[in-house]
């Protein structure tokens, strides 16, 4: 296994202010480490205000942790300056539906991070645009749709898309399945292990889906107010939960997934 | 009796130059105490289903049925006037998304106390009347989990969490206490701990009010772990509908089965990270629908009868329509040409 990311005790506080005269709030995050290796799946799990997203926002670079660092280890090194990081670290959103641009077709939506982020002309970007749309099961015609044509799990494949396109070694996906319907989101999942097969990707995985979670990932970190509070393997945590409040994911799941059964 | 009885619901959307059959007859019933679920993807007509029996409609939309009765009353005959009694005193509504079903410029408090009907007000002067709704709106809040009240009773809806606001929509829908509670994806995007106390709440109600349920949803875990009977929807066809036990143990439907494989955790020997079961496409979109058997283009078993709608049939309380129903082989071909 090879280690491709290490994030070192990253610190972060969020402000914010009901209204102009009264107290501010404050979220402190971290410090929080850990480390994902390649073809690995990490699942942050935790209850709602946590700090899960805050994680995942940190890992792309849409917030500056104030300590710590969080490293991208790579073979050829390049340096760990913002314009690798894109390329290394790609984000599906938890919206995937509405983060597309319904002005632009799919072709642009698609075409725009490799302008920006990579040297190829004209006709290789088409070329690698069609290559990863068939790569996540759509047709390369779907390069002239807009959004409004596709169905819910087509844009999700899109989402995907957009994440792919810079051959990234890690993908950071903050609740991907929740706005899908099961029969879509099982085909998500499948597409998302094969990709992750074939390609060898890091997975971040935000979700408080404890079936899913249970399902598709290595380890588990459970994160509450802000702090890393268990982790381990995916099967030990959930065999054998320390922490009350994994406890109290764990069990309510469990729960009831025994009902369903005591029903058969 | 029923108390809500729907049979044969259709109903059409007019887009200017075509009509879609978005319902196509539907049929359900809710009994006193029974708490029912009602599953379907999105797409597949849970809420046109759960806007018809409350009767939002648009005027582009026009529904028909063989019958929509409450307590053998007709819904449909009924005079606006009545039908707006039933609807505020007897059938109460939990929409999706409580944030945004809330009014956003009004207070929780005035909300809640809004929500009660004044024939629950006996007191005689109108400073004991509304500080008797005060007390009718805070002991509701109670009764739904919510213990510090003072939090919730002064803050507007976007200061409140999602699962909060979700038990502030529920209290509000008990508070005319109604025969019938529509909880249209009530548990939806929630995480489990928070799951299991709506629903324990929502067993608890029907337990000690003999409320009855129409609990729609996506989410199979919450519905199995608490439903009595469920209705399998797909495109706004009903596919399989019964004792959410024999469903469970053997669905006929292929859509049922796919949907029960779906979720991960009900399969006891699923290796990790092994692929899951999943039917292959997406639902079609209402322009789009495919004759007879909507699932057609997606079933594993279609065959050329699938054009034709199939007829649905009961075995023992459980009803399914389809043309090839798993675990029954042996369906006589003579009675099904009976139907073709």
């Amino acid at each position: 296994m090879k280690p491709i990311l290490d994030v070192k005790s990253i610190e972060y506080t969020y402000v914010s202010r009901r209204g102009f005269f009264s107290p501010e709030q404050k979220f402190h995050l971290g410090p929080i480490s850990f480390h994902l290796n390649a073809g690995e799946t990490i699942a942050i799990v935790g209850n709602n205000g946590s700090g899960k997203s805050l994680i995942a926002k940190a890992l792309v670079g849409a917030i500056k942790p104030e300590k710590g660092e969080i490293v991208i280890l790579d073979d050829d090194d390049i340096g760990q300056n913002s314009k690798f990081r894109t390329r290394a670290v790609r984000m599906i959103l938890q919206h995937s539906v509405n983060s597309l641009n319904p002005a632009l077709s799919i072709g642009s939506i698609l075409n725009k991070p490799l302008q920006i982020n990579s040297d190829l002309g004209v006709d290789q970007r088409r070329e690698k645009i069609e290559r990863t749309l068939v790569q996540v099961g759509l047709l390369r015609e779907h390069y002239h749709f807009y959004r409004h044509m596709l169905s819910d799990g087509q844009q999700q494949r899109v989402a995907l898309a957009r994440a792919l396109i810079l051959d990234p070694k890690i993908i950071v996906a903050d609740e991907p399945f929740a706005a899908l319907d099961p029969s879509v989101r099982s085909q998500t999942v499948n597409l998302i292990l094969k990709l992750q097969k074939e390609l060898g990707l890091g997975f971040v995985f935000i979700s408080h889906n404890i079936g899913i979670v249970r399902h598709i990932s290595d380890r588990v970190l459970v994160v509450d107010r802000g702090k890393v509070i268990e982790e381990g393997s995916t099967q030990e945590v959930f065999a054998n939960p320390q922490q009350a409040v994994t406890q109290k994911l764990v069990y309510s799941h469990f729960n009831l997934v025994e009902k369903h059964f005591s029903q058969m | 009796m029923a108390l809500l009885d729907i049979k044969n619901l259709s109903l059409y959307i007019d887009t200017g130059n075509e009509s879609i059959k978005a319902l196509d007859k539907v049929s359900l019933t809710l009994d006193e105490g029974e708490i029912r679920a009602l599953v379907g993807e999105s797409g597949s007509g849970k809420s046109l289903i759960v806007r018809s029996i409350i009767g939002a409609l648009p005027s582009n939309w026009s529904i028909k049925a063989d019958r929509i009765n409450y307590k053998g009353q007709s819904l449909l005959g009924m005079s606006r006037s009545k039908r707006r009694e039933v609807m505020r005193r007897e059938i109460a509504v939990v929409f999706q998304e409580p944030t945004s079903a809330l009014d956003p410029s009004v207070n929780i408090k005035e909300q809640i106390k809004e929500s009660i009907p004044p024939e629950l007000i006996d007191k005689k002067w109108f400073w004991q009347r509304s500080k008797q709704r005060e007390q009718l709106a805070i002991s509701l809040l109670h009764k739904v989990g919510i213990k510090n009240h003072q939090r919730y009773l002064d803050s507007y809806p976007h200061e409140i969490p999602t699962d909060v606001s979700q038990k502030i929509m529920i209290a509000m829908a008990l508070a005319s206490e109604p025969k019938i509670l529509i909880a249209d994806d009530s548990t939806r995007g929630m995480e489990s701990t928070t799951k299991t106390q709506i629903l324990r709440l929502l067993t608890k109600l029907n337990k000690t009010k003999k409320l009855a349920i129409l609990f729609v949803s996506h989410d199979l875990l919450a519905i199995t772990s608490m439903s009595h009977t469920m209705t399998v929807l797909y495109c706004g066809q009903t596919v399989e509908s019964g004792k959410v036990k024999s469903l469970l143990k053997r669905p006929l439907h292929p859509y049922t089965k796919a949907l029960l494989d779906s979720a991960p955790s009900f399969q006891v020997s699923l290796a990790p990270k092994s692929p899951l079961v999943a039917l292959e496409g997406t639902i079609p979109t209402l322009q789009h629908l495919p004759t007879g058997c909507r699932l057609g283009p997606r079933c594993p078993n279609a065959k050329k009868d699938c054009v034709i709608a199939p007829v649905p049939r009961n075995i023992q309380e459980h009803y399914y329509s389809c043309h090839f129903p798993l675990h029954l082989p042996n369906v006589k071909k003579a009675d099904r040409e009976v139907h073709l």
